[in-house]
């Protein structure tokens, strides 16, 4: 019962987490922010001088359209997500008995391979793809529409991928919503909408909030998607980090791209959970 | 406005499970292309006479197996930890990992294990795959862990030490307990994100250690056949399969 | 043959637990099925095969020494980067009996010449693809940038091979490290962005055998294996110039079974398995004696074309730094041009 006996127990229990966070994370962090100070070797690797020549590289025109680029994809995708999950996990809260089941059907995909998922719409909109063929088959279009390779397809890929991370939290946030504030907002004549505008969203702020993270990040350094659905059209950051470290094998300015984008994606989490001072998710 | 939302709910479903049932629907297709020409299992025995693809996928089964038994238990104690009083620094790492991309966290790590293995003469392996799933995933499980942790009140410990027990007995024997679901949650989210990583597990891999995901994309690149389709058919049935019993074990 | 083939692998498996090992790192789809388990069996060893889909993936995981491969298969010009590197075992000629069955143009090539690192195994040249219904027919680089292609038209997700096209459709060298030629190159990839359909690789071939895609710059192995599949394809070497690749065997530093990995390079070279590996994969092989066993697949006037098309091909070459970061630069300015 002795505090000192609790603080023993208390650091055994933190002790391995600790380590494995401060060698398989932080360490290598430590190490990508070396290597972004050094200079690419005649044909790849690392070489010395040490140098802030990568980060002056970030500030070009060409990144930092890229770079914003993926902020709107990943933006635009964070918004479709949560319009089209917020009346789904309200339509879970409000069911009356197998709640848990159709929670579970939301999760079901996501169960699955994510590279899986993503194929799956490269097979249905390809132009020999499902969506072509019937609608070919159905004489609506006479020619198969270009359903691939752009941005739309990746938008709808990345949806697709991360939509139940949107669910859940918007999902658990309406669970904790107290029954009795709707029915005082409905009691002082308000209308189911007018409800829902102006006391169930906002309550749901923390869920949203926690959904939205879930998915931007993400979704910001993405690249498998625009990789299977863009085509190579598209580039998005994480492609271009991709790229770097493949590629062009320059080590160096793909470190300082990656830091560059945790940077970014901090700042967005940090700047977004300010309203928050509860506990997140 | 309740019918409405049923319509909504129903359209939304079947925006889920649209692609996943169409996958599964050609993968019984004797044709490779889109026109249906007759069921046939011809896949199904392709995928399984594939020696690459069996060995990928005992590969993820071993990779998940040893990466989610550390990262639940390496979790589940820290959320407990923190749960009895916080640490900024731990608490603020955790969500630093969650909130690195993949592509970081890959690359971070290739560069790690390439620096260690200078001096140590180690190779990659199974083992930094290992070792790798375990550091992501470890955030996920602290996590759904901890909110099951804030459903539980402090005092039912206290008593417990009331009564005499030591923090060790009232952990093991009053708070592990009724930690159970969110122990078992938490070690299926852990499972299925090391066995669905593919951008991390493709950076630490070595010669011996390709998994189902990484042998998937391959295909996928080079345009490939419906093998890929009832390779991903019967990863969602071992998934739907293993839900369904964690389910049952969790009511039983 | 399959079931043979599978019992094979699965006892060479199951023997595998005491016998000496060989790590061989290759390209997808560049041996035969039994090619491997037969190797094993032979001299009584435990192969791991593993593959990947471009030099690059190979080079992230072979760059620092020790990824446990043992032999791999990089392009010839990787050769000298990887040999400045510190990256290569040399090859002993005294250990390849077999040497003498290459083609005599690899038997000294230009960034080898006395195969003391490398040795020739498959080659390859990009050319350009195209339907038949297409009238008049593809015949240079510069009728992939036909407005009438709008939509209909592929090239490589590949920085040297987008850059070379537009390079030979400017008259300049493939090689190029000139900032004024690789800038206009550059302007006119962005011009044909509009056209493409994709950057794709391998993955396009099913596109054309569906005729969704109606040309497309690819490599000729690809080509081969979609013409295939389809009558209504061909495939021409542009008149311009084109770039010619040589993947070649090399044994890595890192590995600690030199002795085998030469037998296993020794064997690769034999007549019997050159020729099992290319009736499975249909690529063009460097190995004279093993193509000699192929009437067949030495007719492909794709996979080998006659001298004088071959003269207009140019090798691409290891860059210096300078000029690699300029034309990574261009490539990104060029995926990322809307």
């Amino acid at each position: 019962m002795s505090a000192t006996s609790a603080r023993r127990l208390r650091f055994w229990f933190l002790a391995p987490a600790r380590c494995w966070m401060a060698g398989l994370f932080a360490m290598p962090l430590v190490i990508v922010v070396a290597y972004s100070f050094l200079t690419r070797g005649a044909y790849g690797g690392l070489a010395l001088p040490w140098t802030l020549e990568n980060y002056g590289r970030l500030w070009d025109s060409l990144y930092l359209s890229i770079l914003l680029r993926s902020l709107a994809m990943a933006g635009a995708a964070t918004a479709i997500c949560l319009v089209l999950a917020f009346p789904l996990a309200l339509f879970i809260s409000r069911a009356a008995k197998r709640k848990d089941l159709y929670l579970q059907l939301v999760m079901f995909p996501f169960w699955t391979s994510f590279l899986v998922r993503t194929y799956a719409w490269l097979f249905l909109l390809r132009d020999t793809g499902l969506v072509n063929t019937v609608l070919l088959a159905l004489g609506i279009i006479r020619e198969p529409l270009p359903l691939l390779y752009n941005n739309g397809a990746v938008l709808l890929g990345l949806v697709y991928g991360y939509l139940p991370f949107m669910v859940l939290p918007i999902y658990a946030a309406l669970e904790r919503l107290d029954g009795s504030l709707l029915e005082a907002s409905a009691d002082l004549g308000a209308r189911p909408l007018a409800t829902l505008a102006r006391v169930v969203i906002p309550l749901s702020g923390p869920g949203i909030r926690a959904g939205s993270i879930l998915v931007f990040i993400p979704c910001l350094g993405a690249y498998l998607t625009p990789d299977l659905l863009g085509g190579g059209r598209t580039v998005m950051i994480g492609n271009l980090i991709q790229n770097q470290f493949t590629t062009a094998r320059d080590w160096p300015f793909g470190s300082a791209l990656s830091l560059a984008l945790m940077l970014a994606a901090m700042l967005l989490v940090l700047a977004f959970l300010r309203g928050a001072r509860q506990e997140p998710l | 406005m309740k019918r409405a939302l049923g319509l909504y709910a129903a359209l939304a479903y079947a925006f889920l499970y649209l692609p996943l049932a169409t996958l599964t629907a050609f993968s019984f297709n004797r044709s490779r292309f889109t026109l249906w020409e007759g069921f046939s299992l011809r896949w199904y025995a392709e995928a399984f006479s594939n020696p690459q693809l069996t060995e990928a996928l005992g590969n993820s089964l071993l990779i998940a197996l040893f990466s989610t038994a550390l990262s639940t238990a390496i979790g589940a104690l820290c959320a407990y930890g923190l749960w009895k009083r916080g640490s900024a620094v731990l608490t603020g790492t955790l969500y630093l990992s969650l909130v690195t991309p993949e592509i970081v966290m890959g690359v971070s790590l290739l560069a790690f294990f390439q620096f260690l293995f200078r001096w140590t003469g180690w190779q990659l392996g199974l083992h930094t795959v290992v070792l790798a799933h375990v550091a992501f995933s470890i955030a996920f499980v602290v996590i759904v862990v901890s909110a099951r942790l804030r459903t539980l009140s402090p005092a039912l410990e206290e008593a417990a030490m009331d009564l005499g027990a030591s923090e060790w007995q009232a952990f093991l024997r009053v708070t592990l307990p009724l930690l159970r679901p969110g122990i078992l949650a938490a070690a299926l989210l852990a499972l299925t994100v090391s066995f669905d990583d593919y951008v991390i597990t493709s950076m630490v891999a070595g010669v011996d250690s390709e998994t189902l995901p990484m042998v998937i994309y391959a295909m996928a690149r080079r345009g490939a056949s419906p093998v890929i389709n009832a390779v991903s058919t019967l990863v969602v049935i071992v998934f739907g399969a293993l839900i369904v019993t964690s389910e049952r074990m969790r009511e039983g | 043959m399959r079931r043979r083939v599978f019992c094979l692998a699965f006892a060479g498996a199951a023997a595998c637990r005491r016998a000496p090992r060989l790590n061989v790192y290759n390209w997808s789809a560049y041996v035969a099925p039994d090619t491997i388990p037969r190797f094993e069996a032979e001299f009584g060893v435990c192969a791991r095969y593993g593959v990947y889909e471009s030099n690059e993936e190979m080079l992230a995981k072979v760059w620092t020494g020790n990824s446990g491969w043992d032999v791999a298969f990089p392009s010839h010009y990787l050769i000298r980067p990887m040999r400045e590197n510190g990256l290569l075992a040399g090859i002993d000629r005294e250990a390849l009996r077999n040497l003498g069955n290459l083609e005599e143009r690899f038997q000294s090539p230009p960034w080898d010449p006395r195969l003391e690192w490398s040795v020739p195994y498959m080659w390859g040249a990009t050319g350009i693809v195209y339907n038949r219904k297409l009238s008049p027919a593809p015949a240079r680089w510069a009728d992939l940038w036909n407005p009438a292609l709008k939509g209909r038209v592929t090239m490589l997700d590949d920085p040297a091979e987008v850059l070379g096209a537009a390079l030979k459709k400017l008259g300049y060298s493939l090689n190029s490290t000139e900032p004024d030629q690789l800038a206009a190159a550059a302007r006119e990839a962005i011009a044909q962005k509009a056209l493409l359909r994709a950057y794709l690789n391998a993955e396009v071939r099913d596109q054309l055998v569906a005729g969704d895609v109606l040309a497309a710059q690819l490599w000729a192995t690809t080509a081969q294996q979609a013409m295939d599949a389809s009558a209504q394809l061909a495939f021409v070497y542009p008149a311009e110039g084109f770039a010619v690749y040589v993947d070649t065997a090399v044994i890595l530093r890192e590995s600690r079974r030199r002795e085998l990995a030469h037998r296993f390079i020794d064997y690769l070279l034999r007549p019997e398995v050159g020729a099992s590996v290319v009736r499975a994969s249909r690529t063009a092989t460097a190995n004279a004696a093993a193509r000699r066993l192929l009437p067949e697949a030495a007719a492909s006037r794709v996979l080998y074309p006659p001298e004088e098309v071959l003269r207009r091909g140019e090798f691409f070459e290891a860059l210096p730094a300078g000029a690699q970061r300029l034309r990574d630069r261009l490539w990104t300015e060029i995926k990322s041009a809307s």
